[in-house]
């Protein structure tokens, strides 16, 4: 009786343990996608255009180390972490940090956003290829906010979907300033 | 014993953490559309529990060219404030959006519908702009249009009701599934249940209190519901076959021999009581605290659970093919655990009458026992069945229905005055005695049907045997493909059948000998996937339709795609049956 119990049993488990592991492997960023490297150097390369009509690069700001946010002004959770981008930047900006916001978003409303919440690190406009690439780097669900960490070598830090805590944020930019 | 429930814990755990956080956007904002009328559209969102959509975001657009579309009407959203925006108004759970649309050439056979929207997560995170496509159909308008076919984006395969119901709020959900585990409590899948139960209450040895009984009947409940839960999730991460794992031979002669081993205890051959040391030391704890025999009854719904399981699979697979999908394991586990307890309601009610429900002693006491005893023997002939050779199985059914006369007293001269239940009781006897002979000549004269043991006496079988449904048989996904676009121009029924599956030959036995489902059958092309041996391709073939096991009826249109929302899960009489052969065969892009 109780060999059979724990056959059964086994066999539960099993398949259980199984079908996590498979999960697991085969879930959005376990592993799926490019490699970091080329993630980065597609990040960088791209061309994005701001809010005043112009055309940028994140690639100028190679050499710092580089927090890229994607985010919407119609994203309440987006919107709820940009105070303490704007806190960080400012706090050390001068020891090499660099925030760069990509919104997926109309570029009014972003120069009425950047305006009234005085954003002070530049604000890049998402066209659609862009989205393309956001699900590349390993976003495959397309979820906002979504946040890569890079250091000053072009080094894929972290990806970081969903909102970020100052303390977590802060624990990752330390080592890299 | 606990090491065993430690080990489910850990499983439990462990499929939690494997479980992401998020839907991908397609099963958080599940879409479809359809055509309402000649002039417009109807678009649906099902959208996932915790998730919203903003209702000034959609964007619709309507291909080809001539097709325009007018104002979509979008019912009033709730409404909040939004520090940036101002005042927002987002949806969530059902949506029903109309698209009124003008078409300049009416001999356009399809048009293509573009919806772009935007939702988030209660959770703290939105889904950058999602685009989802319809196909919509202008001919299907003028053959049905009242049963119009909702097309979305790959993921409306959930056909069943069980997945339908799915799509109402979290409690409705819950409340659903509490009754349909209580119609499921009065099959024979559940019935046999109750007289373990009540053999476990019997064989406690402390005097069995009402409260007592009520609270082991509980802890019985519960590890049936708590193994739902689990198989459930398994399952539904897994993808796999459960059924299949429990339909082992081995797993299953073990429980045929447990309910041998109950049966043989309720004949009074022996006490159903633990070895002596043991007992005096469960004594000596159970003083201490009420654990010991509680946990013995908890497992006993565990077993009976798993028992269960591959029983009552079919009406349990939209559900898992939902939790499959959605990766909702909380909201799946939590339905899977509200049906078991609906399933255990007529068990609670058996613990709970343990003084009324089942009389002390007595001839009268006896009987029942002896009925009891009979039945779990007939669930233990029913679940070896599938592997016993149909000869064997009618010899089991003779020797249990002949035995079971004779303690009916059949034979036995009644007694002149004799009152009513005994000469009632004569009577049953005297069925089973006729029944069990006439399984005991089948079985010796080649009888190869246990539903007509005696057809092997026949001489000739004219007219009946028009002989079995002409199904190819198909093995691998590639010969599925091959066999489908091989039929061309001709409507293709796939059936996933096994040996074990209780249903499908159900199916074969009842609906595909009925005269009007052949002359329809007889228009397409039939293929069938025998998975009894579980191999990789059979699994990629149960995989490639989102199935976890038979039964299973799939139907693909005269281009070879698979008609949407056609499917036949478990058993389906002739009536119905005829109706949806004549949609699948009606059914035209």
């Amino acid at each position: 009786m109780k060999t059979r119990t724990f056959a059964v049993f086994a066999i539960v488990a099993g398949l259980s343990a199984a079908g996590g592991v498979a999960y697991y492997l085969h879930s959005p960023g376990g592993g799926a996608g490019m490699d970091a490297g080329e993630v980065v150097g597609r990040v960088l390369a791209a061309p994005l255009a701001d809010i005043k009509g112009g055309s940028q690069r994140i690639g100028q700001w190679r050499g710092r180390v580089l927090v890229i946010n994607y985010w919407a002004t119609w994203c309440a959770p987006c919107r709820e972490e940009i105070p303490m981008f704007v806190r960080l930047q400012e706090r050390y900006g001068d020891r090499g940090l660099q925030f760069v916001g990509i919104a997926i978003d109309q570029p009014g409303k972003v120069a009425e956003f950047a305006a009234e919440f005085s954003v002070n690190y530049p604000l890049l406009i998402a066209g659609v290829d862009s989205l393309e690439l956001l699900r590349q780097a390993g976003n495959r669900a397309g979820v906002l906010p979504y946040t890569l960490v890079i250091d000053r070598k072009g080094n894929l830090v972290s990806r970081e979907p969903g909102g970020l805590k100052e303390a977590r944020l802060e624990r990752l930019l330390q080592p890299l300033l | 014993m606990r090491f065993v429930l430690i080990l489910l814990m850990a499983v439990a755990g462990f499929a939690r953490a494997a479980e992401p956080d998020l839907l991908e956007p397609d099963k958080a904002f599940r879409f479809g559309a359809r055509l309402k009328d000649a002039g417009s559209i109807e678009v649906r969102y099902e959208i996932a529990p915790g998730y919203y959509m903003y209702r000034d975001k959609f964007q619709f657009a309507l291909a080809p060219a001539g097709a325009k579309l007018g104002a979509a009407q979008l019912p009033a959203g709730k409404k909040h404030r939004d520090e940036f925006f101002g005042e927002v108004e987002t949806f969530r759970g059902s949506l029903s959006i109309v698209l009124p649309f003008e078409l300049a050439d009416s001999s356009v056979p399809a048009m293509q519908l573009t919806v772009v929207s935007q939702g988030c997560a209660d959770i703290g995170v939105c889904y950058v702009p999602h685009e989802q496509k319809a196909e919509l159909r202008l001919a299907s308008l003028s053959s049905d249009a009242a049963s119009g076919l909702f097309s979305g984006a790959g993921s409306s395969a959930d056909d069943t009701l069980i997945a339908r119901v799915f799509e109402g709020g979290f409690w409705l959900v819950i409340l659903s599934f509490f009754g349909f585990g209580l119609l499921l409590a009065f099959t024979p899948c559940v019935l046999p249940m109750v007289p373990i139960l009540s053999s476990v209450i019997v064989g406690a040895r402390q005097p069995m209190t009402k409260s007592r009984g009520f609270g082991l009947a509980i802890v019985y409940v519960l590890g049936m519901a708590v193994t739902y839960a689990i198989a459930g999730i398994a399952a539904g991460l897994s993808g796999a076959m459960l059924a299949v794992a429990l339909q082992n031979p081995w797993v299953l002669g073990a429980f045929a021999m447990v309910f041998v081993a109950l049966a043989l205890a309720m004949f009074g051959v022996y006490e159903l009581q633990l070895p002596v040391a043991l007992q005096y030391r469960l004594a000596n704890a159970s003083n201490r605290f009420q654990g010991g025999h509680t946990l013995g009854v908890f497992v006993m719904g565990v077993l009976s659970a798993l028992i269960l399981g591959p029983c009552v699979a079919a009406p349990l697979a939209g559900a898992l093919l939902y939790i499959g999908q959605s990766r909702d394991v909380m909201l799946g586990g939590s339905a899977l655990f509200a049906m078991a307890l609906g399933m255990g309601v007529p068990l609670l009610a058996v613990g709970a009458s343990a003084g009324a429900l089942l009389p002390k002693a007595g001839p009268w006491m006896e009987t029942v026992k002896r009925g009891f005893g009979m039945v779990l023997l007939g669930m233990a002939i029913y679940l070896v069945s599938p592997f016993l050779p149909v000869s064997v199985q009618m010899l089991a059914w003779a020797a249990l229905l002949i035995v079971t006369a004779i303690t009916l007293r059949a034979i036995d001269r009644l007694p002149p005055n004799a009152h009513g239940f005994q000469r009632f009781s004569k009577g049953l006897g005297i069925i089973a005695l006729l029944a069990g002979l006439a399984y005991l000549v089948g079985a010796l004269s080649g009888g190869r049907d246990v539903l007509q043991p005696l057809s092997g006496l026949r001489v000739t079988d004219s007219g009946h045997a028009a002989g079995e449904t002409p199904f190819e048989r198909v093995n691998t996904v590639a010969e599925l493909d091959a066999r489908v676009r091989a039929a061309a121009g001709r409507t293709v029924m796939l059936d996933f059948y096994a040996d074990w599956c209780v249903s499908c030959k159900e199916m074969e036995r009842y609906t595909f000998s009925d005269s009007r489902v052949r002359a329809r059958l007889s228009e397409m092309v039939l293929l069938q996937a025998d998975v009894t041996a579980n191999t990789v391709d059979h699994a990629a073939l149960l995989k490639r339709f989102r199935l976890f096991g038979p039964p299973g009826i799939i139907f693909f249109d005269r281009d070879g795609r698979e008609i949407p929302g056609l499917r036949v899960i478990g058993f389906q009489a002739a009536d119905r049956f005829v109706a949806v052969l004549d949609q699948a065969l009606a059914f035209r892009r």
